[in-house]
């Protein structure tokens, strides 16, 4: 290039040599040849590159998020499914290396400093509450005397004098009211094979959700603006690490790892303000594992159809955060199965694998309704619950969504990891028989009921 | 055949009243309950279930008619935080309900799934007066002669009359159940194809039949089997839609005996065919590059959800 700018040069008309100023600057503005940059068509790794950063900037550029979205998941290739409720032995922590998240067990701290006051004004509810007028609980027979409360299974309930207390023996009986119901009370046909899940404690999470955010949301301004959703889709498509294109007439060239989670949770709540964040976006409360393997050894199966991010609704929908979900496992995760196989300590992975894969989705599938992809990683943290349930085991899940920026090039500088709190499953009750719930559990109720008044500091 | 609704009214001997009582008049109109910010969430509620609610394109009745309700008793539920007596409520889906009763000597039966039943701890006081129920006496129960009113009905052999108590339970609860009066009934034309759902006059047939059913059977639980005047009538409600227009309806049962013509008749209140939003457009109609229909839900009708919302307040408020 150089040879033919001179020979340009020396043609004749152009008396270079004697009129122009050494040093002086060519035109201002604009350069004279267009910047050396690589080719787009070419088979090199350079014009890969260049193809990529093309990309980039069409999505960074992209004018709306419905946009942003379709670009994000235009080109279809054969991916993983990833499915949040697996028999798959050891799935959590396959799922917790595809995510890049860090599972601390117990409830996050702010969870557990709130929760004394609740439990333990009944202790100390006699000597200074006692005068104070009994709004709420006029007419409960548990209610009746603290001190002569039968010891055993019930704990004492709080004395219903400051508001932020909630009246626990008011919820404990919608719960069981509920519970009854679903399984005593109402005449149903038997259950239909191996969908136990659906004739009762299917129902009876909808209904004890419903009526406990109702009765709830007089102190949580936040359920008041809430939407419920029924049997809602949650989709999240991203890539992690790299591969070697094994067979096909793309054979040997190196493509990231794609997964796709589609979910179906039980019921959700949306919002439309954000959950305040748990920890700040920088901290780091533990290691993530790491996998040699392909992720196909999980098992995990690939398949190639529409890359879809969907948190439930569209992006129109004001409700456009998440608060919490409750999924219920099908028949055959149940505990049973597993005790008859002596895959005993794998019970608790369903539960962890099931909330960390379906939290994962919906944070990550809610930062990108806002904007944020991996090359735009979230700038605040996105912070969603959820319940796992059988029925009769609960756990609780807590998630902070930290970074998205999960595939190869990005994750090279990225010190964030996402986060993950989870308890382990707790049973709510013992046994219902005869219209009576024996060995009702309170804590549970309690986390739950936790869970549902989880809202933003301002409110 | 004929009109539904007037051959259902001589089955369950029922005088008809247009539009809806007093009472739940006076509700939607109570300025307290702050019904004005609601719109606002039912519009939302509307839009969610009809645009937002699935990643394709439009969703299908099946799916956004029991959307639509579910998001419009959400709204409804939530008003217990103001009312903590709402919470003294229960849904039921899928119950089944079984009543049987004598009409001028030909038995009849309503059996079946009514679809969803809100069940309450309290009962709700009775929406006509004395006088209006007395006035009753004198109505004349249209006949449809010559043609027998049981025209179109099936003829089955029953069996076993379910309204022992015994084994079969009629209201489709075990005794001892807390929340023992029948509310409201919903009920949900949600199928594609048009054929398949109830036609408006249809439906409200239904409802009235259902709503009778479950009035009768929780009288006869009351008090007893022998056919009387009741002195404390019972109110059950019914709403039925198919995810755009609304039949409301409030029947009081006043009378348990059916088998003669005269005396005091049961009372019904329908206010019929009331549309919650004219259309509702996922992608915008564009025609020769003009846009005519822009997308979303246009013609929101704010008084049927007012309605909605003061028929589930009704008895606690």
């Amino acid at each position: 290039m150089a040879a033919l700018g001179a020979r340009r040069l020396l043609r004749p008309g152009r008396r270079w040599f004697s009129d122009t100023v050494p040093g002086a600057p060519s035109p201002p503005g604009s350069p004279l040849y267009p910047p050396v940059v690589a080719s787009i068509t070419a088979k090199s790794k350079a014009a890969k590159l260049r193809r990529l950063q093309r990309f980039n900037q069409r999505v960074h550029e992209a004018a709306t998020v419905e946009e942003k979205l379709r670009l994000y998941g235009k080109l279809q290739r054969p991916k993983y499914m990833v499915y949040p409720q697996t028999f798959a032995l050891n799935a959590d922590r396959w799922y917790r290396s595809f995510t890049k998240t860090v599972l601390v067990p117990g409830m996050p701290p702010r969870a557990a400093a709130a929760k004394p006051p609740v439990a333990t004004a009944g202790a100390t509810s006699e000597t200074g509450r006692a005068p104070e007028p009994r709004a709420e609980a006029p007419g409960h027979t548990e209610a009746a005397g603290n001190a002569e409360a039968p010891g055993g299974a019930k704990t004492p309930e709080p004395s219903a004098g400051a508001a932020p207390c909630p009246d626990i023996g008011e919820l404990r009986s919608l719960a069981c009211d509920a519970l009854l119901q679903e399984s005593f009370y109402q005449n149903k046909k038997r259950p239909f094979l191996y969908r136990d899940q659906d004739h009762t404690p299917g129902p009876f999470l909808t209904q004890l959700v419903s009526t406990l955010a109702a009765s709830l949301s007089g102190r949580n301004p936040l359920l008041a603006a809430s939407s419920l959703d029924l049997n809602p889709e949650v989709n999240y498509y991203w890539h992690h690490g790299n591969e070697v294109v094994v067979h096909g007439h793309r054979k040997g060239r190196v493509d990231p790892v794609r997964f796709q989670i589609d979910d179906n949770p039980h019921l959700q709540i949306r919002v439309p303000k954000q959950l305040p964040e748990v920890v700040p976006l920088e901290s780091d409360l533990g290691d993530v594992p790491v996998i040699e393997h392909k992720p196909s050894k999980l098992p995990l199966f690939k398949k190639q159809y529409e890359n879809k991010v969907f948190i439930g609704t569209k992006v129109a929908d004001p409700c456009c955060y998440g608060h919490t979900q409750f999924h219920l496992l099908p028949d055959r995760l149940k505990r049973e199965r597993f005790i008859k196989e002596r895959l005993e300590d794998q019970i608790e992975v369903v539960y962890r694998s099931n909330g960390i894969a379906s939290l994962f989705a919906w944070t990550a599938a809610q930062a990108m309704y806002q904007g944020f992809w991996n090359e735009a990683d979230v700038t605040r943290p996105f912070v969603s619950q959820a319940v796992v349930t059988d029925g009769k085991y609960f756990a609780f899940f807590c998630y902070q969504l930290n970074t998205l920026a999960l595939n190869a090039e990005t994750i090279k500088n990225n010190p964030r990891k996402n986060i993950c709190w989870g308890t382990d499953s707790k049973p709510l009750y013992d046994v219902v028989e005869d219209g009576n719930v024996k060995g009702f559990n309170d804590e549970v109720l309690l986390q739950l009921v936790h869970f549902l008044l989880n809202r933003p500091k301002e409110l | 055949v004929f009109p539904g609704v007037r051959q259902a009214q001589w089955l369950t001997k029922t005088k008809l009243v247009e539009g809806l009582p007093p009472a739940v008049q006076g509700i939607m109109d109570n300025p307290a309950l702050g019904l004005q910010e609601l719109e606002e969430r039912a519009k939302h509620m509307v839009s969610h279930a009809r645009l937002w609610d699935t990643a394709e394109a439009a969703p299908k009745r099946e799916r956004y008619c029991p959307m639509l309700f579910e998001n419009l008793i959400h709204i409804c539920r939530l008003m217990s935080g103001k009312y903590p007596s709402l919470s003294k409520r229960m849904l039921a889906r899928n119950c089944r309900i079984a009543a049987t009763w004598e009409r001028e000597s030909i038995l009849l039966q309503v059996r079946g799934l009514s679809g969803i039943l809100m069940n309450s701890m309290s009962p709700i006081a009775p929406v006509a007066s004395k006088e209006e129920i007395l006035a009753t006496k004198e109505h004349v129960l249209e006949t449809f002669y010559p043609i027998a009113p049981t025209i179109d009905l099936q003829e089955v052999n029953v069996y076993k009359e379910l309204n022992d108590t015994g084994h079969m339970c009629p209201l489709g609860f075990r005794d001892g159940y807390p929340y023992s009066h029948p509310h409201t009934l919903f009920f949900l034309e949600s199928a594609s194809v048009r054929t398949d759902r109830f036609r408006p006059e249809q439906l409200r047939a239904k409802m009235l039949m259902f709503a009778f059913g479950n009035a009768l059977a929780k009288a006869r639980a009351l008090h007893g089997n022998d056919p009387k005047v009741l002195e404390q009538p019972i109110v059950v409600q019914s709403i039925g839609t198919d995810g755009q227009l609304f039949q409301f309806m409030v029947f009081q049962l006043n009378t348990t005996d059916l088998v003669s013509n005269d005396g005091v008749k049961n009372l019904v209140w329908i206010d019929s065919d009331q549309n919650l939003y004219e259309r509702a457009q996922c992608v915008p109609e564009v025609k020769k590059g003009v846009v005519t229909k822009p997308a979303g839900i246009s013609g929101f009708q704010p008084d049927t959800f007012k309605k909605f919302l003061a028929l589930y307040l009704h008895g606690t408020v």
